[in-house]
């Protein structure tokens, strides 16, 4: 499984660097809001600036989601893999373990330094660190969700189709959270849309021919 | 624990509504070197894709190493060494790397006798696998399905792309392998007298359906290529069943009989024939006569 993961990481090298750029990114953007007082409007998402970040998270990790089964498609990766004393489902496995490394490298970094930020610059209600918390994994859902759609939209490539629902999808998912925040309903919403797109996920690799 | 190394039941598959393989029935045996044989696109290749899980079936089942091929576990992917057609190893990775990789996911690796194949075919370590030469590609997949010692190897047109020296040297590979006790190849190839040569039992497809399957000793014997002189003019129904071909040309006829019995000859001989000469035929005329466009294709087993 090891083998697979590093396989993974190795062969996609541009995706966590890419994570770790964003990350700074969002860390910096996060220092200066806070620095001015503006954390509500963070937390909110309701900001350009709230709008942009969760905009291009969600769009980075479907891209990546669709450029890593698409480069496996076309290069027949798992193919030549599950030839080889291997399993699909572990093939599948280290993928969105490798996947779930570039999110969590994108997010936590960016969740450790706003919350030591807020304890510096707000005053200590339990409220803020519990909003934090709901904003982080909802982000996280959401990053994850379109991740798996972008999996989808890479393994069906050369059919615009799949492509273009994936891409409807996460523009509503992002819709309803801009308007909405993240509420208790939208979380539950999240995950089972998560949930639902793993699912998808993991019968659309089992079922096509390698 | 079943002695068949390969079952094939029934095995009926569609491509976007047309009939690819139409009900394939056939058991590869222990220790067996079986020759799949059949024009482009008979459906050679797809066989050996169900029965490696790749592709589904239409209709039904495939075993390897007992077991159904779609639930082939990791354990069992492991005894099996493949050479797919076209070498699609993971053409951007250096060979040194891809080596590295296809070790560590193998369930065990004879690191002496991937040495002796990597150093008989000379292949360099550092370059890219898409760098490589056909031959090569060949030669690198062929030593990384042989360094698992495979108790079942699949190969399908392996000797696509080499040269003559090569090709005699993965022959005598191959053979050197089957000599092991308990391995199996099942060996698909257009190149029929490489399969002549080490096959021994032959299966040739075409038109979706697995027209002949029995050894290769019997294949020369079940069908006959005959001339046929009449002292009149050609009789207009031999009441002959099972013919592959026939030709007719004045009061000479040459025919093709599948399953050549006594029974047959004796139906031959109550047409008193002036003469009756065999010609002799070799695996690559059998199989030109068994691949021609035929409105009932006989099969023989």
């Amino acid at each position: 499984m090891l083998t697979l993961i590093k396989r993974e990481i190795h062969d996609h090298p541009l995706f966590f660097i890419g994570s770790v750029i964003l990350s700074t990114v969002l860390i910096g953007l996060s220092i200066a809001t806070l620095k001015g007082h503006y954390w509500i409007e963070l937390t909110a998402f309701d900001s350009p600036a709230g709008t942009i970040v969760s905009t291009i998270l969600v769009f980075v990790f479907f891209g990546m989601g669709a450029v890593q089964m698409d480069t496996d498609r076309t290069r027949k990766i798992s193919a030549f893999i599950s030839i080889l004393s291997v399993s699909r489902n572990r093939i599948l496995l280290a993928k969105i373990i490798a996947g779930l490394l570039a999110i969590l490298i994108a997010l936590v970094p960016l969740a450790v330094t706003v919350t030591i930020l807020l304890r510096i610059h707000i005053p200590p209600i339990p409220v803020f660190h519990v909003m934090v918390l709901e904003i982080f994994s909802g982000t996280f859902l959401i990053t994850l969700a379109c991740y798996f759609i972008g999996l989808q939209a890479g393994w069906n490539s050369g059919r615009l189709p799949p492509v273009i629902i994936g891409l409807i999808l996460t523009c509503i998912l992002l819709t309803l959270i801009i308007i909405k925040g993240f509420m208790p309903e939208i979380m539950i919403i999240l995950t089972l849309f998560t949930v639902a797109s793993l699912i998808r996920t993991w019968h659309l690799f089992m079922s096509t021919p390698l | 624990m079943n002695d068949n190394v390969i079952k094939v039941e029934n095995l009926v598959k569609y491509f976007d509504g047309r009939c690819v393989l139409d009900g394939i029935n056939f058991t590869v045996p222990r220790g067996c070197i079986y020759g799949l044989l059949g024009r482009n696109g008979a459906g050679k290749t797809t066989i050996i894709r169900i029965l490696l899980g790749l592709e589904p079936v239409t209709r039904g089942r495939t075993f390897l190493l007992d077991t159904e091929s779609p639930n082939l576990s990791p354990k069992v992917r492991g005894r099996i060494g493949c050479v797919a057609e076209g070498h699609n190893l993971i053409q951007n990775y250096k060979v040194e790397r891809l080596i590295k990789l296809c070790k560590d996911l193998s369930l065990q690796w004879n690191d002496e006798s991937f040495g002796h194949l990597i150093e008989t075919f000379r292949l360099p370590m550092d370059r890219k696998v898409r760098d490589l030469s056909m031959g090569m590609r060949a030669q690198l997949n062929l030593s990384l399905a042989m360094a698992i010692e495979p108790e079942l190897l699949i190969l399908d047109d392996p000797t696509l792309g080499l040269d003559t020296v090569a090709r005699r040297q993965f022959l005598e590979l191959a053979i050197e392998v089957i000599q092991k006790q308990d391995r199996t190849i099942l060996f698909c190839s257009h190149i029929l007298s490489d399969v002549e040569r080490i096959a021994d039992r032959i299966g040739i497809l075409t038109a979706g359906k697995l027209v002949v399957d029995c050894p290769m000793e019997q294949l020369k014997e079940r069908i006959k290529k005959l001339r046929v002189i009449f002292s009149e003019s050609v009789p207009a129904n031999l009441y002959l069943t099972e013919i592959i071909n026939q030709q007719i040309q004045g009061r000479e006829m040459t025919i093709t009989v599948a399953n050549w019995n006594k029974q047959k000859q004796a139906i031959l001989e109550t047409f008193k024939p002036s003469s009756c000469t065999e010609i002799p035929m070799s695996l690559e005329d059998i199989f030109i006569e068994c691949t021609k466009p035929n409105p009932q294709p006989v099969e023989v087993s």
